[in-house]
């Protein structure tokens, strides 16, 4: 016998300045190719991941890439509603994508927070690393301090063109979502049965039990 | 039953067993290249009745290719009938605009003969000078001005990339730099733009045309600047006229109402267009409303990219260029209309799809959308609510909203 599947649907956004790679990556991600050959995003775009974390759980992924010129900043930040978790994308060859990655921050846990009041999980992708000229994240240590400044909770060199660490950025996100909606089960009814204990509701919360 | 496709390769070298295969008398099909083959040689030879009865399978197989063969050839001669039709009746097309209507533009535009013609869609060779007659040039540029602010665009970019740097090393390159970023934002967008057609990236044959027109609207229009989705109008109009007229019609057709909320992301009002979109969608399809309704799908989702862009990005390119035949003709209203209208040829799907689906599926149209399809369902879509017009529900939602000032119009349907 099966053991009873666990279902997640979780929103998450993936933003970022003009032209960094949003599509791309999601187009990686999900259909697993590349093209140099995107179109701009006008607005939003969508996309549907289905992961099985475990035996137990299927989570689905409901990618919103929103169109990154600044001034639609008005029109798109009402797609921010209900998101658990981010990707803020910057070009690694391009500094001032790097700049704005702070901006995409503030405005986003200025305009999103979960329910207990948190701030949703980002986790910072510095993207087209195979283009050899990732001078800005060269140094490690560096970007550590300035996700720890900033509440990210990792980062990623990414290529969508080379398929380096989209997966494994991913996991990242949907681990700490998981620990979040653990935590949020925990704030909203306090007296939750602990884990270890046969709650079957607790049980569920595999990220839990992995982070 | 033993055949095989030999089609390009040597016939096999005769086997001994010849006899059995003696009275084949069909020729192979060409296309088909059915052969009945008997066994090799190292096996035991069929028996006589399962050798005829295979005979028999093979000559049905013979006659069904046959009757293929003529269907196929058939259909081929059907469609280059259709086809010189086709040609034949833009031919017409093309001297009607060009005899009759272009020289007494003032006089016919609006009679019913022409709105029927254009309907049809406007021959490619004629296009541009219809769209730019229909456009119109309220703002009275001239071939000089465009000169000028293309010669300031130019300028721009020379600073741009020689001390550029500094600029970009400033802190916070956004308020400030904001007109500069705008053309640094387009040569990022131009190869964005239909980048399958290959045209327009670095080293097309369009791709100073491009750029060059975006570039001479952000100095020509420093407060509006440039926006996403501006690179695929202007890719349109280039490829339906010269350079400074594309730069004429692209700056008329921005300075209309609907693209000037859209493109100065005045919030309030395009929430208006949304508004009064949401009207005539409810009166036209309104199971389909309901459905959205229920899951949350607004209609910015998909119409923020479909107006944005006139449908070009979205859309088919011959497709589209149709549908900007009679934008032209109609006005803001087809925009909307079309949108119901593609909405109503997917109803049936769209109805039983759940929220990410729909919403995939909208901001990701079907490639192959056959253009008559399109215009049957478009031409189904009334544009009247309560005997109201588009403009007068339109006016009546924004004065809604200019009394209510802060409410959101939308929510109140």
């Amino acid at each position: 016998m099966q053991a009873p599947h666990k279902e997640h649907l979780y929103k998450l956004l993936v933003i970022g300045d003009l032209g960094v790679g949003k599509t791309s990556i999601i187009k990686r991600y999900v259909h697993q190719n590349f093209s140099s050959h995107y179109r701009a995003t006008i607005g939003v775009d969508f996309a549907l991941k289905v992961l099985h974390w475990d035996p137990e759980t299927v989570v689905r992924l409901q990618l919103w890439d929103i169109a990154g010129q600044e001034r639609f900043g008005n029109m798109t930040r009402v797609y921010y509603r209900e998101a658990m978790g981010a990707f803020i994308v910057f070009d690694v060859t391009r500094p001032a994508t790097f700049e704005a990655v702070a901006k995409w921050k503030n405005d986003l846990d200025s305009k999103l927070t979960l329910p207990n009041g948190k701030p949703v999980s980002v986790v910072l992708l510095a993207n087209k690393c195979d283009q050899g000229k990732d001078v800005l994240v060269n140094n490690g240590l560096k970007m550590d301090q300035f996700c720890k400044e900033h509440g990210f909770v990792g980062w990623f060199e990414t290529s969508a063109k080379e398929n380096i660490n989209i997966d494994e950025a991913s996991r990242c996100l949907v681990k700490h979502i998981l620990a979040n909606e653990c935590d949020l089960i925990e704030t909203i009814e306090p007296d939750i049965v602990k884990p270890h204990l046969t709650s079957p509701k607790v049980v569920s919360c595999s990220g839990c039990a992995k982070s | 039953m033993e055949y095989e496709d030999k089609a390009g390769r040597p016939s096999r070298p005769p086997s001994p067993k010849q006899n059995v295969r003696k009275n084949l008398d069909f020729e192979p099909l060409s296309t088909t290249a059915l052969i009945l083959e008997d066994r090799p040689a190292n096996l035991p030879a069929k028996p006589a009745e399962e050798a005829q009865k295979h005979r028999q399978q093979y000559e049905e197989m013979v006659v069904q290719a046959k009757k293929r063969e003529l269907k196929e050839a058939q259909r081929r001669k059907k469609q280059l009938e259709e086809r010189c039709k086709v040609e034949e009746s833009i031919g017409n097309a093309v001297l009607t605009w060009n005899n009759e209507i272009l020289p007494n533009w003032e006089t016919m535009w609006c009679s019913k003969k022409v709105r029927d013609l254009w309907w049809q869609g406007i021959p490619p060779s004629v296009r541009g000078k219809v769209w730019s007659l229909a456009i119109g040039n309220e703002l009275n540029i001239t071939h000089e001005l465009f000169d000028i602010c293309l010669a300031r665009a130019k300028e721009r970019w020379r600073s741009l990339s020689t001390g550029g740097s500094e600029v970009e090393n400033e802190d916070a390159g956004f308020s400030a730099a904001d007109r500069e970023a705008s053309l640094e934002l387009i040569k990022l967008d131009i190869s964005r733009t239909f980048p399958n057609l290959c045209i327009f990236q670095q080293g097309g044959p369009y791709h100073d045309m491009l750029h060059s027109i975006l570039g001479a609207y952000t100095c020509y229009r420093p407060d509006v600047g440039y926006v996403q989705g501006m690179s695929f109008i202007a890719a349109v109009l280039i490829l339906n006229l010269d350079t400074a007229d594309a730069f004429i019609a692209f700056s008329n057709l921005l300075n209309k109402p609907c693209q000037m909320a859209f493109f100065r992301v005045d919030h309030g009002l395009m929430l208006t267009y949304f508004a009064a979109f949401e009207v005539f969608f409810e009166e036209n399809l309104p199971k389909l409303f309901a459905h959205f309704k229920k899951n949350n799908l607004t209609a910015d989702i998909y119409l923020i990219d479909w107006i944005f862009t006139l449908y070009s990005k979205s859309l088919p390119l011959d497709l589209a260029c149709r549908i900007w035949d009679v934008f032209c003709r109609d006005g803001e209203e087809f925009l909307f209309r079309t949108a119901l209208g593609i909405l109503k040829l997917f109803e049936d799907i769209l109805t039983r799809m759940d929220f990410i689906h729909s919403a995939q599926f909208l901001t990701r149209l079907p490639e192959d959308l056959p253009a008559d399809e399109v215009f049957a369902a478009i031409s189904t879509v009334q544009m009247q609510s309560r005997n109201k017009k588009w403009a007068q529900v339109l006016s009546a939602l924004q004065k809604d909203s200019r009394e209510m000032e802060k409410g959101s119009p939308s929510l109140r349907h």
